[in-house]
């Protein structure tokens, strides 16, 4: 089909060779039948889906103007909360990479008793209501608590404190990790390390150099679903937080307050920094991704 | 250095892959380990290297106990059939690593390691593809690049797990015969694994049969496709003709014809197999005098090669297959659907309870 119209485009006007090249540029990945039907669809669904609402976010928060915009985003209040909410947001998804790689690894690596029942647990962060997590933790984790009892007397105030909105935040983070990492390890030759013990590597000279650079797309991906997810939680953290003004505010319980007091232009104002660092953040992570992926796909 | 390997019995679940396996490999052969899937061949393969722990038994290099040691402190080249190449290293990087991750007072510098790298990769005819990655070369040159990679560490022993498994017919012909100049030029005791029994039998010192987790028979490639010591040998080393039948007295029957029994199979009747190669057996247009022989229907003919294919069905249905030259082949004339004798040049005869018996003719 592509020789045919580029053949045919030869003995036409410029304009029509240049629409016929770049018709033939779309499709000439496609073998399979049905690209015009599903990237319609696709682009269909991301518009009324993500991009029209997006849009709007941007409208409703130019209507108070640019000076209120600017003033509204950058005032102490709200440089505290973007602060508190991609640093715990951050340090969330850094230790559930750590700890979320460590779980994946036993779920594949060994065979022991429970592991299915270990396996369903991991899961259960995505299920539970964030507002019932919330809670649970605060209660868990409060002077009183099970926890926590042992915890004050050392010092350390798990509740009601920016330790408490980074514990939040890692409890939901957690199942993003390892269910990016598992297939992974899963499909993992174990010739490779076979090999790598045969020329002479220790364990840890092939976990370095042969097994961890398998694993970095599947890590990065784990981080930034992390990453993202603890960035738009709300549910858990307004019970553990406190919501202490320039402590232990998050940006999201920011945005819900000024909803509160009908100020929309401000908490859209506010909702579009957080977009526009969201997206930054997650472009700089598929760079990466991309980047380590293509030196030996 | 020598290999050996005494009594190895591992067993997987409820299936035994090796059952009480002895072997030696002198230093400096090529020996081929011959069997179908799950005769366990890829098991004592990877005992040796230390990759699988026998149950029972030991391994020996240089005489030796090395059971207990490690894979990695073996210093045995490992070739996978797979390759198992590090897909996210270049060429030069993969045959380096073994290099690389000695510990630091026996790693050789930088310069070295690039000398000995691309002496290396010369010596497998890939030194213009060092930056590439595996995933940019073929078959062929990927499995060139696991055979330097495994040989940089200057290992005493080099064990390949069907070596050209993966690859098709013409790059397999090249390298096998690659790999006994290989073997030829450095000397280092080999051990590889196969399925192929044209493999074994063109590019080992001496092949060694396996069957079922047991050595069937081991010997040179002559001595095992000229005297294969089961029927089990017989049938794998080459595409053969069955007859069943019986001893009776000095004669057995089978079934078409009868002929004179080896003299060492006793008077009593017994269930007997007789095997005869295609090759040897011949055909006449008139009814042969002095050879065993039987008639039977030309049902195909296959011209296209070196000697000429021939099936015939015997007038009781069985199938049998006939090899010739192409000169004996015009001279016959020989046509589909023509009624011919076949005769028995050579033919081996074995007792139903599988003892060895030889039977020329």
């Amino acid at each position: 089909m592509t020789v045919a119209s580029s053949t045919r485009s030869t003995s036409r006007s410029g304009k029509d060779s240049a629409a016929a090249q770049s018709r033939r540029l779309l499709v000439q990945h496609s073998v399979l039948p049905g690209f015009g039907l599903t990237m319609g669809v696709t682009l269909l669904y991301l518009s009324l889906i993500v991009i029209i609402p997006l849009s709007a976010t941007f409208l409703k928060a130019a209507t108070g103007g640019w000076l209120y915009f600017w003033h509204t985003v950058t005032e102490p209040r709200a440089l505290a909360s973007y602060r508190l909410s991609f640093g715990a947001s951050l340090i969330g998804a850094l230790v559930n990479t750590v700890i979320g790689f460590v779980v994946a690894w036993v779920l594949v690596r060994y065979p022991f008793p429970g592991k299915r029942i270990l396996d369903a647990i991991v899961d259960l962060p995505f299920a539970l209501p964030t507002a019932v997590a919330g809670i649970t933790l605060t209660t868990v984790l409060s002077a009183h608590g099970w926890i926590g009892r042992y915890l004050a007397p050392l010092g350390i105030k798990a509740v009601f404190s920016p330790l408490g909105v980074v514990i939040a935040l890692t409890f939901i983070g957690l199942p993003f990790v390892v269910r990016t990492v598992q297939p992974v390890l899963q499909v993992l030759d174990p010739e490779l390390e076979e090999a790598a013990a045969s020329l002479g590597a220790g364990r840890w000279q092939t976990f370095i150099r042969v097994i961890s650079p398998e694993l970095w797309p599947a890590l990065l991906t784990g981080f930034a679903l992390a990453f993202a997810r603890a960035i738009g939680e709300y549910g858990s953290v307004v019970f553990i937080s406190g919501n202490m003004p320039m402590r232990t505010e998050i940006t999201p319980l920011l945005i819900i307050t000024k909803l509160e007091q009908y100020d929309y232009a401000g908490a859209t104002a506010i909702g579009v920094v957080m977009l526009v660092i969201s997206f930054a953040l997650l472009f700089i992570i598929n760079a990466l991704q991309w980047w380590s992926g293509k030196r030996y796909a | 250095m020598s290999i050996e390997v005494r009594n190895i019995t591992k067993i997987f679940g409820e299936f035994a892959a090796l059952k009480d396996v002895s072997l030696k490999v002198p230093s400096g052969e090529l020996v081929a380990l011959l069997g179908p899937s799950g005769s366990g061949k890829t098991t004592l393969l990877r005992v040796i290297a230390g990759l699988e722990i026998p149950d029972q038994g030991v391994v020996l290099f240089d005489a030796q106990d090395a059971t207990a040691r490690s894979a990695r402190d073996r210093r045995v080249g490992f070739v996978f059939q797979h390759y198992a190449l590090f897909r996210h290293m270049t060429v030069f990087e993969n045959v380096a690593f073994g290099l690389r991750v000695k510990p630091p007072h026996e790693r050789p510098s930088a310069a070295k390691i690039f000398k000995r790298v691309h002496e290396l990769l010369a010596l497998v005819q890939l030194e213009r593809l060092a930056q590439r990655y595996p995933s940019q070369l073929s078959g062929g040159q990927r499995q060139r690049v696991a055979l330097a990679r495994a040989l940089a560490v200057q290992p005493k022993v080099l064990l390949l797990d069907e070596p050209f498994g993966a690859l098709d017919a013409k790059v397999r012909q090249e390298l096998r015969r690659w790999l006994r100049r290989l073997h030829d030029d450095i000397g280092i005791t080999s051990v590889f694994v196969t399925h192929d029994q044209d493999e074994a039998l063109e590019v080992a010192d001496r092949v060694v049969i396996l069957h079922e987790g047991r050595v069937e028979q081991e010997g040179s490639p002559e001595d095992v496709y000229e005297h294969p010591a089961s029927p089990f040998v017989y049938r794998f080393l080459g595409n053969v003709n069955l007859f069943h039948g019986r001893v009776e007295g000095s004669k057995i029957h089978l079934g078409e014809f009868s002929m004179d029994a080896p003299a060492d199979m006793g008077k009593e009747t017994i269930p007997a197999v007789a095997y005869a190669r295609p090759h040897l057996l011949d055909i006449d247009h008139h009814q042969p005098t002095g050879r065993p022989h039987f008639r039977a229907t030309i049902a195909h003919i296959n011209a296209a090669g070196a000697i000429v294919k021939i099936e015939l069905t015997t007038d009781s249905g069985a199938i049998v297959n006939v090899e010739m030259p192409h000169e004996r082949y015009r001279h016959l004339q020989l046509r589909k659907g023509v009624i011919v004798f076949v005769s028995v040049k050579d033919m081996k005869v074995f007792a139903q309870a599988q003892s060895t018996l030889g039977a020329g003719i």
